[in-house]
């Protein structure tokens, strides 16, 4: 179902001129990888505010307010540019490993990141000046931190679609 | 004149064993690309508080020494990954117009970050009035942009 998804896309004319242009994709790749450096980079900061990492002395809520408004900028960026790429070539992205992977990643830290909002945060007031978060609140900027490199690294490793478990291929999902 | 150097550099055992080996490669540009999103949030967090947003209750001098370590390994980790990255495709870097945009954009930004944004959080805050501060913040902001793209467009187009 999901390959009729994927296959139906690409017929798009819309999905075929933008595969064809000369530079469209490049550029959006480009800004792909751009946007990517800002969203991770403020999210890792974050992230390691949590963990007790990085800038302790800081409050949790000031962090949040301060680096949250450019860090969606950066998402909604990347996010547009990721999925025009997956637009453009539907059917390169389908059997790709890296692809699948990075997607399952991105749903955890979403997972992740929704579970902190309704749960963990509520009682931020209580250790927003701690240099140390809560256990809850660590495990959650360190299982983020995780994620977000697994998310570089598997969308770094798409361009290297023949380095798979052999059980991914035998899937014959390529052909 | 630097020809002989990248000839030299893509001749090397070292570059041939990047070239010649499987997972190498990919691991490497792996660590650079993650060790590129730590730089670009360390020069992000401080050059956002010159143009008088993101961690505003935080001096310039408190939050550049926070942050300066996180700048400071990241830029070696970055330098590491690369070389290997650079050497096992000498030419094709050298040739590149993408690669002499992002190696001149990284000067410049070494310049701004290391040198004058430094010198910015050495002295009182308002020293350099309002507007300075913030023109130097988006330099910085533009300059390590130019890099990415710069450095994204060696693969792509060269």
């Amino acid at each position: 179902m999901l390959r009729e998804l994927f296959e139906w896309v690409e017929a798009f004319p819309s999905s075929l001129s933008l595969r064809e242009s000369l530079n469209g994709y490049v550029y959006c790749l480009t800004a792909h990888v751009a946007s990517m450096g800002l969203v991770a980079g403020l999210i890792g900061f974050w992230d390691m505010r949590l963990a007790g990492l990085a800038l302790r002395g800081v409050r949790v809520t000031k962090v949040q307010s301060g680096l949250f408004p450019l860090m969606f900028v950066g998402l909604g960026i990347n996010a547009i540019t990721g999925i025009l790429m997956v637009y453009a070539q539907p059917m390169r992205y389908y059997p790709n490993f890296w692809f699948w992977m990075k997607i399952g990643m991105l749903v955890v830290v979403a997972v992740n990141a929704a579970y902190f909002h309704m749960n963990i945060e509520k009682s931020v007031d209580k250790w927003d000046s701690d240099p140390i978060a809560p256990l809850q609140a660590r495990v959650a900027g360190y299982v983020s931190l995780a994620f977000w490199f697994g998310i570089i690294a598997t969308g770094r490793m798409i361009a290297y679609s023949g380095l798979v478990p052999q059980w991914w291929l035998d899937l014959g999902l390529g052909s | 004149m630097l020809q002989p150097f990248f000839e030299w550099m893509q001749e090397l055992r070292f570059s041939a064993f990047f070239l010649e080996s499987v997972w190498p490669t990919p691991i490497v540009q792996v660590i650079h690309l993650s060790t590129v999103a730590l730089f670009i949030g360390s020069v992000l967090v401080v050059d956002l508080r010159l143009l008088g947003r993101g961690l505003i209750d935080q001096s310039i001098s408190e939050l550049t020494k926070k942050v300066q370590p996180f700048l400071l390994w990241s830029f070696v980790v970055l330098v590491l990954s690369g070389i290997p990255q650079m050497s096992s495709t000498a030419l094709k870097q050298y040739y590149s117009p993408f690669f002499w945009w992002k190696m001149g954009m990284v000067f410049f930004g070494l310049i701004v970050t290391f040198g004058v944004r430094r010198y910015i959080a050495s002295k009182e805050e308002g020293y350099f009035g309002l507007v300075w501060p913030k023109v130097i913040g988006l330099t910085s902001i533009a300059l390590w942009t130019s890099v990415t793209i710069g450095a994204r467009l060696i693969g792509l187009l060269s």
